[in-house]
């Protein structure tokens, strides 16, 4: 034990962390500011402007930043981080906003609204590739590419988190068992380091700085423009099974996917005794492929065999009816979102993006979004989600999972250094979020702050990995990937951002 | 007049608390303190785990002027009138030893919210959309403020609680608290541990822990009585049962009122329309007497409190009653008997600590456990606790009607 183990040099480590830190104190604003407006870049610190920013989508850290300024171009973004390395003025990047952790919340100094760029600038039809700013919104950037009847490969089910945002991160989507996370589909970059150098970087070219800006949480520089690969759109065919326990789901979801069954393939629960697969196909082909060799080896019920087998167990617990009135009240409220008659053709889906983004916003939107995840190997996945499921149960009363796959790519290992990809996943990575189901309910922020960090606990705890919708939290980052690997990326922060003012309070 | 959106009285840790909450989300805050800043608080300093946590995540770590020696604490001592002692570690490691003095006045300038001190609350006027604010300085000079809500943090004795229920004080059974400062010949006391007494005779709350070079001594008993009687009663016990060995009383002693029922038995007052009671001027207070960590999260709760009613424009005290129940949850959870035999619900593992005695000490310690609760028979908590547990364990939940 150090000599004083609560002295400011001797922090011991402690259990869980919130990351909302002391603000930061002002020193050389109004020099930083009038150095820029001589720029010709706008400062915007009007104090409802201002507030639009105090928080993201967790809703549980607050924080106002000095001033805003809007993403116009590489070259203006440049300039700012130039004059923020020479003021020390932190500098926090912010594009849909969707951290919960506080990540794109500036607690002080300048938040960089990204969403001024977000232009489509050019699509090739030859080699299956579209170059964007990088403050689009996947939903804008569907939309464009419908248009040419293309489609990206995978995005965040939540569509309103910015291409930039999410190639810093991960991002999720029902075929990342097939295609990988959305993170996987980037090509090359345009980047701005935190010493405000333009740079074009990818596999080849630049190799370090891709591998680092990719999944690096906003640490080694400002994505400004992406090159991502896509595809031709192709309509989607649905198709649900129901189960009784979460473990039967998973094994089945399990045994799919890495026989590369379905283009799309999920769990979601309304209970963890009504456990929905969900699979969906690009072509008929697949479809009838599914049925002929692979319907008959899952475990799971059409929609008529579990609700008799539902309507017997509540016969017998009929103390439990309300269980079953939330059941069918949900049932009733979230399967018509799932196949809306506007968004449908031939029994088909035609317009997933915004089909499954509504959804989201509907049925889990809340002025908190509390979706801690967990993220392990196929080996750990079915310990560490009845794990989660415990502390759900703890916590609140009704909640949801939701469970995929992420296909690994061995060509990109050194991308995955820093992210929340687990260290002993081969081939496949499984993620389950944890999502309460919170309705009008006003809960203390440390109540759900000691909820999503009980469910980071249990990643810690078996050694996996944990979180993706913004970063791996400043306090668990060394408990998380262990003292070298924060050291060396530590290292390369350091030099790549001299005053350490880009996205500060992150990870580091 | 001056308008602002919020006014904390107070400069305590849940005044900074609530500050940062405030100051956080763009909400223009001030803050009205009676004393000159850094003031003098009494207090053992030892804060909880919790607490200390809440701390580093809000304010960051802690400066050493904020700190007593020794500046930590390994966890907490009981002793019992049959002489064996139950040592506690806390679950999350050691804590900290806050000299309060210099600790408050780092949160609150942490929080960056405006401080006004030497200033006294007269009076309140809640107009509705509006709280009028009546103060006076100590050159004399009186003052009105305007603010849309106003935060009482205040402590024990608060001000803003008696602005809006007068009679509240009165309804209430109140107790003393006082500790002194000894030179230390010999103290046998392991410094790395709070030590509290069990011990019906020596009083209601019977305390002793190190600190700067020092042994503090503090009693706590039903106001009325003696301090300076009850402190020579508690010195000669601890020297003829404990062996320790101190020189009489420094000077500087010091004691206040402290309200110990409404964590028990669920009876909190959290204010009324647009004033909000927070920390100890609700009756938070954790088990042997630890308030910090109630008042450091009890403060944010009402923070965050104003900071949602106004987003989502719903009354602020709805959203802060649904809000705190959480804490309240925790805080009386920690006097529940039915909690504590099977819940854990203190930061340290007093179960176990009573497990790993032998049977027959076991036996001891629960007799005199039951004693030293005796003592507070005449305040009729009994009934109040029990009703309290049962809605605990049917419900999952304290019931909110018996808040003020």
């Amino acid at each position: 034990m150090p000599p004083c183990p609560v002295a400011p040099d001797a922090l011991q480590g402690i259990p869980r962390q919130q990351t909302n830190p002391a603000r930061w104190q002002g020193e050389n604003w109004n020099e930083f500011v009038s150095t820029l407006q001589a720029d010709n870049i706008d400062v915007i610190e009007d104090r409802g402007t201002r507030g639009i920013y105090s928080t993201d989508a967790g809703g549980l850290a607050y924080g106002m930043p000095n001033g805003v300024i809007i993403a116009r171009d590489a070259q203006q973004i440049s300039t700012l981080l130039r004059n923020a390395q020479r003021y020390h003025i932190p500098v926090t990047v912010r594009g849909g906003g969707l951290t919960t952790e506080g990540e794109s919340v500036a607690f002080g100094g300048v938040l960089l609204d990204m969403t001024g760029m977000s232009r489509v600038l050019h699509i090739d039809k030859d080699t299956l590739t579209v170059r964007t700013e990088a403050g689009i919104f996947w939903h804008s950037l569907a939309e464009e590419l419908r248009r040419h009847n293309f489609d990206y490969l995978s995005a965040p089910l939540n569509l309103t988190s910015s291409v930039g945002g999410t190639l810093g991160v991960g991002g999720i989507d029902v075929n990342s068992a097939k295609l990988g996370c959305s993170a996987d589909q980037a090509l090359c970059l345009q980047v701005v380091t935190p010493t405000g150098d333009i740079i074009e970087c990818s596999d080849e070219q630049n190799a370090e700085l891709f591998q680092r800006v990719i999944l690096g949480y906003g640490q080694f520089g400002i994505i400004t423009e992406a090159t991502l690969k896509i595809r031709p759109f192709t309509p989607m065919r649905m198709h649900y099974f129901y189960y009784r326990s979460l473990r039967s789901a998973i094994n089945d979801l399990i045994l799919l996917d890495q026989n590369g069954v379905p283009d799309y393939s999920g769990i979601l629960t309304m209970m963890d005794k009504a456990v929905t697969l969900l699979i969906a196909f690009d072509s008929a082909e697949r479809e009838k492929t599914f049925f002929e060799q692979w319907h008959k080896q899952l475990h799971g019920y059409g929609e008529l065999g579990f609700g008799i087998r539902l309507a017997s167990y509540y016969a017998l617990h009929p103390w439990r009816l309300n269980e079953l009135f939330f059941l069918l009240r949900r049932k009733h409220t979230l399967f018509p979102d799932l196949q809306p008659a506007q968004h449908m053709r031939n029994g088909e889906i035609i317009d997933r993006t915004v089909v499954f983004s509504r959804a989201v916003w509907k049925h889990w939107g809340h002025k908190n979004m509390v979706i801690p995840d967990l993220a392990t190997s196929v080996d750990k996945f079915i310990d560490a989600v009845e794990k989660g499921n415990a502390v759900c149960k703890h916590y609140f009363p009704r909640y949801t999972l939701y469970c995929v796959g992420i296909k690994l790519r061995a060509e990109h290992k050194a991308h995955y250094e820093l992210s929340s990809i687990p260290h002993d996943a081969k081939d496949f990575s499984y993620g389950c979020e944890f999502e309460p189901i919170l309705e009008e309910n006003n809960y203390s922020r440390d109540y759900l702050q000691s909820f999503k960090n009980a469910i980071y606990d249990i990643g810690v705890d078996m050694d996996t990995s944990y979180y993706r919708f913004g970063g791996m939290m400043k306090a668990y980052i060394r408990r998380a990937l262990g003292d070298e690997v924060v050291e060396k990326h530590l290292a390369l922060k350091r030099i790549a951002d001299p005053a350490m003012i880009l996205n500060r309070n992150v990870i580091f | 007049m001056r308008s602002v959106d919020v006014i904390i009285v107070g400069a305590s840790l849940a005044a900074a608390a609530a500050a940062k909450r405030l100051v956080d989300a763009g909400l223009e805050t001030v803050i009205l303190e009676r004393q000159e800043l850094p003031r003098h608080k009494i207090c053992s300093g030892i804060l909880s785990p919790r607490g200390y946590r809440f701390l580093i995540e809000n304010f960051g770590p802690l400066p050493k002027k904020a700190l007593h020696d020794p500046t930590w604490c390994r966890g907490v001592t009981f002793h019992f009138p049959c002489l064996i002692p139950m040592p506690m570690d806390f679950f999350g490691g050691t804590t900290p030893h806050l000299h309060r003095k210099y600790s408050d006045y780092w949160a609150i300038k942490r929080s960056a919210a405006e401080v006004m001190d030497k200033t006294s609350l007269v009076g309140l006027d809640d107009q509705g959309t509006r709280v009028v604010v009546t103060a006076r300085q100590q050159s004399g000079e009186t003052i009105k403020m305007a603010a849309r809500y106003v935060i009482g943090a205040d402590g024990p004795s608060s001000a803003v609680r008696k602005a809006i229920y007068p009679e509240y004080t009165k309804q209430i059974p109140w107790f003393f608290v006082g500790q002194k400062f000894h030179e230390i010949i010999d103290c046998p006391l392991d410094e790395e541990y709070f030590h509290f007494w069990f011990h019906p005779e020596l009083g209601h709350y019977t305390w002793s822990h190190a600190r700067d070079g020092r042994q503090i001594v503090g009693v706590g008993f039903k106001q009325g009585d003696n301090f300076n009687q009850r402190h020579l009663h508690v010195t000669a016990y601890l020297e003829e049962k404990h062996g320790v060995k101190l020189k009489p009383a420094d000077p500087d002693h010091e004691g206040c009122a402290e309200n110990f029922g409404p964590s028990l038995i669920n009876k909190y007052i959290f204010g009324k329309d647009n004033v909000l009671l927070t920390g100890q001027s609700t009756g938070f207070l954790n088990m042997i007497g630890e308030g910090m960590s109630c008042a450091l999260h009890s403060g944010a709760i009402a923070g965050e409190s104003i900071v949602e009613s106004i987003c989502r424009n719903q009354p602020v005290q709805t959203v802060y009653r649904q809000m705190i129940s959480s804490e309240v949850r925790r805080t009386t959870d920690q006097w529940n008997p039915l909690m504590i035999a099977f819940g854990r619900p203190h930061e340290a593992d007093f179960p176990k600590a009573l497990m790993a005695l032998s049977r027959q000490d076991r036996i001891k310690v629960l007799k005199d456990i039951w004693r030293f609760l005796l003592l507070y028979k005449e305040f009729r908590w009994g009934r109040q606790l029990a009703y309290s547990s049962l809605q605990r364990i049917l419900r999952g939940k304290y019931l909110s009607q018996r808040w003020l």
